[in-house]
């Protein structure tokens, strides 16, 4: 009797184990395998069925495999969801801004090249009116014309889509159809940086036809213009794109593009290094000269549109002294971050923004001199070793809490005594973000990327006296002149005259020193040395439209 | 015993209540507004607001908790915030995924832990225990990520260099679902996680069997001429897998949501890597939902357990 027993559940365990072993591979396509089972029985000749399902796969993968080439990409972090009104952050856009297309496109080297648009001018009204490319179709058949710009902007203006990069273009007030290939852009005061917000892959042109259905659908569907269109999403594991036969400019030479989610730096490095990823974004500074030794990978450096600064509160002692904020300047050795934190990957800033963004004009670096940081100090009247307070976020961007680390040691060298404080992220950016009266912060890190590319996007939100807290001007930084400045190039559309505007305000915000310059970061890239083609945009965006292997 | 089962079941309820309530009011202990953290850093006050509300986070704590009971009996779990799908069509696509992975090391770390554990309890103190002992104590103390990454470097890299294969030997993460080869996906997986447990039962099963071999009916069975495999495998090994299988019922819970590390590094989007990847983005409902169904799933283990010891040993009885 016993014995019996045991054995039976013996057997339950040992059938158990061999059903799930079984199971293992069926589990991922469900949806489809239930028709074949069903049909089978229904059909009595036994020929028929032994035939069939033997000629079936074999045709498919023939198929689909003709001359296509398959491009991996091992990426750190999935696709939010295939709105690109709605996602967030550069892996979104990376994968979708290859399915949907903009009306401008922001290239590499900066310059705004049209895109969907065809051109674009500022009629008597000062409005602008934009021309559109013709002949363009969205991948559900939709024809992309003035209707289907006028569905999207307007889609994002509507509060209720909660769109979070609705503030690029909240200055519209008004899309007006011309005609099928027109569009009239009415503003609400003059917007010089109009066309590059419109670069932003938060304003791309998705179907309207795909609009109408709904935020639900479109958060796992995409319907685009692009040169690729969704084939397969499967969460936090792979997004596979296919070549939209229809597209109307070059054609990609790859005909399927894998994006491979390996959270797991160590593990995403393997990928390339194996060869089962033909790229893989965001190298770890520290791997990077192992896999450059590697024959079969490159490694592609480009410089990032982030810049990380620690802002002085201008209104609190002592940093509403000038001389005590050059004095911090003085005092901190940037390149040493950069080198001891960063294997020399990012770069010490020499302007409040990176250089690949519209209006870039290097200014010197405060080189490291701590006598000359000391004297500044006596002569703020600032004794010896005050306390000062360091806000810092933790794992937010690369290394920031040792890079506060180094300030608070390298200040503290010329008597300044700093105290470091960090809050979790979604505290810390509230916390020092708070109005005038309540603000106690005296000096904290963050970072701040300009998408754009353009000084607007870089300076506006960051040194004009209109956005101090709760806007982003944490340093309560107010100067008429730079106002001016910053008001003049946001309205005029003459590029030159713009570039100069910005070069003299970033002059005059070198001097004043609200902010302790660090450094803006660089992104590693990991490529097959068999590939070509591939980009890294400024922008943290991987273009593989123009790959090959 | 069926009566017992459907107590058992019954008394499952207030389990999960209680679990689902431990989860609701400690996620809203975290520092952190998941306003805000949904929003995004560019966002204004006003959106911020908006969201609040939307998810309902500006009514009272005890009042979102009843809500959120009412909407899980409906079926309901909600709607998760980053892939703005229904939270039952997240945790349904993960949890295969994550039970293919634990049965299979599961499976494993038995199959191989416990006669190890037995061979070394009957050649106690030999050279095969020795030996034994020492990969179970590696087993216990890697780091899993550790091991899987040299396994990775090992097979993915090594292997493939000295084979001069043009595809790697083993694919270094993925699951390769619906390709014909998903096999080789699951090796290294399995492996580093099966690593770990099958250590674990090769101790306990040393120590208790060493425990069982001394007991008087042991040594009875001896005295009457008892074949020594017979002693060893049916009257002993049966006694000592009462501790076993608990041991098991609790590996079994933890890999359900704790295989973390593994589908990590393997990029294995289970369960575990769902609900970390929920915690850090906040993402309430996906949170609730995911830890609403690892509970479950340790209550259906612990249950089978349980049972499996009136198998094992007639005189538990459950009345």
């Amino acid at each position: 009797m016993k014995e019996k027993r045991f054995y039976v559940l013996l057997m339950l365990l040992l059938t158990l184990g061999f059903v799930l072993v079984a199971c293992g591979g069926d589990t991922a396509p469900p949806a489809e395998e239930p028709a074949a089972p069903v049909e089978q029985p229904a059909q009595p000749p036994a020929e028929e069925p032994m035939d069939e399902p033997a000629e079936e796969p074999m045709d498919e993968p023939a198929d689909d495999m003709a001359d296509d080439k398959t491009l991996t990409i091992a990426s750190g972090t999935d696709v939010e969801n295939m709105n690109i009104h709605l996602v967030t952050s550069s892996p979104s856009y990376t994968v979708l801004e290859h399915i949907y297309e903009t009306l401008f496109y922001m290239n590499i080297e900066g310059e705004l090249e049209p895109l969907l648009a065809e051109s674009m001018e500022a009629n008597d009204d000062g409005n602008f009116v934009i021309t559109l490319r013709e002949g363009i179709s969205f991948t559900d058949g939709t024809p992309f014309n003035a209707d289907a710009v006028k569905a999207n902007i307007d889609w994002v203006l509507d509060t209720d889509n909660a769109a979070p990069f609705r503030f690029l273009i909240s200055r519209i007030a008004e899309v007006n159809v011309v005609d099928e290939y027109s569009v009239e852009i009415v503003l609400d005061g003059d917007f010089a940086p109009l066309p590059a917000h419109l670069s932003h892959g938060a304003l791309a042109m998705v179907s309207p036809a795909a609009l109408e259905q709904g935020a639900d659908f479109l958060a796992s569907n995409a319907i685009g213009t692009g040169p690729y269109m969704l084939q397969n999403w499967q969460r936090d594991n792979a997004v596979t794109l296919v070549r939209n036969p229809d597209y109307w400019g070059n054609h990609p030479a790859i005909g399927t593009v894998i994006f491979k989610v390996v959270q797991e730096d160590s593990a995403r490095m393997i990928e390339v290094e194996s060869g089962t990823a033909d790229v893989a974004v965001r190298v770890p500074p520290a791997e990077a000269d192992r896999l450059a030794a590697n024959a079969n990978v490159d490694i592609v450096n480009t410089p990032g549109l982030r810049t990380i600064y620690i802002f002085f509160n201008v209104t609190q002692e002592p940093f509403d002294d000038v001389r005590v904020r050059q004095a911090v300047n003085y005092a901190v050795d940037v390149q040493s971050i950069v080198d001891n934190l960063f294997d020399g990957a990012a770069i010490v800033s020499r302007s409040p923004f990176a250089s690949p963004i519209f209006g870039y004009s290097e200014q010197a670096p405060y080189a490291r001199d701590v006598q000359r940081a000391r004297d500044l100090l006596e002569e703020a009247g600032v004794e010896e070793g005050t306390t000062v307070t360091l806000y810092h976020p933790t794992s937010r961007y690369i290394q920031d809490a040792l890079v506060a680390d180094a300030v608070r040691a390298q200040v503290s060298e010329i008597g300044l005594n700093v105290q470091l404080q960090t809050l979790e992220w979604t505290q810390y950016v509230p916390h020092v973000r708070r109005v005038e009266e309540e603000n106690d912060i005296q000096f904290a890190m963050l970072g701040w990327g300009t998408p754009t590319m353009d000084a607007d996007y870089a300076l506006y939100a960051l040194f004009h006296s209109s956005e101090v807290p709760p806007g982003f001007n944490g340093a309560f930084y107010r100067n008429d002149e730079v106002d001016r400045l910053l008001d003049g190039a946001r309205t005029t559309t003459d590029l030159a005259m713009r570039e100069q505007m910005y070069a003299e305000a970033i002059e005059i915000i070198w001097e004043d020193a609200p902010w302790l310059f660090l450094y803006s970061e660089v992104q590693i890239t990991a490529v097959r040395s068999d590939v070509t083609g591939v980009l890294v945009h400024p922008n943290e965006r991987l273009i593989v439209t123009g790959a090959d292997k | 015993m069926v009566n017992y089962i459907l107590r058992r079941l019954f008394l499952a309820v207030p389990v999960l209540l209680g679990a689902s309530f431990l989860v609701f009011i400690s996620i809203r202990f975290i520092p952190g507004d998941p306003a805000v953290a949904i929003a995004g850093e560019l966002a204004t006050p006003a959106y911020i607001a908006q969201v609040r509300q939307d998810m309902g986070l500006d009514e009272p704590l005890l009042v979102q908790y009843g809500l959120y009971l009412q909407r899980i009996v409906q079926g309901d779990w909600g709607q998760s915030v980053r892939n703005r799908i229904p939270v039952t069509e997240l945790l349904a696509e993960r949890l295969p995924r994550t039970l293919r992975l634990a049965f299979i090391s599961l499976f494993l770390a038995a199959l191989f832990g416990i006669p190890i554990g037995v061979i070394s309890a009957t050649k106690a103190n030999s050279w095969i225990d020795t030996i034994s002992m020492v990969f179970a104590l590696l087993g216990v103390s890697m780091p899993i990520f550790w091991l899987g990454l040299m396994l990775m470097i090992f097979f993915s890299v090594q292997v493939t260099n000295w084979l001069g294969l043009s595809q790697p030997f083993l694919p270094p993460t993925g699951m390769g679902e619906g390709q014909p080869d998903a096999w080789k996906y699951m090796v290294m997986p399995t492996l580093a996680l099966a690593a770990n447990s099958m250590a674990i039962q090769a101790r306990m099963t040393r120590a208790t069997m060493l425990e069982v071999l001394r007991a008087d009916y042991i040594r009875a069975a001896r005295a009457k001429g008892v074949h020594e495999q017979v002693i060893i495998y049916k009257h002993a090994l049966r006694n000592a897998l009462v501790p076993i299988v608990t041991i098991i019922g609790l590996q079994f819970g933890t890999l359900l949501g704790g295989a973390v590390l593994t589908e990590t590094v393997f990029a294995w989007p289970g369960i575990g890597r769902l609900l970390v990847d929920s915690i850090t983005f906040r993402d309430y409902p996906v949170i609730q939902g995911a830890v609403l169904l690892v509970a479950a799933g340790f209550v259906l283990v612990n249950l089978l357990v349980d049972i499996t010891y009136a198998y094992l040993n007639p005189r538990i009885r459950y009345d």
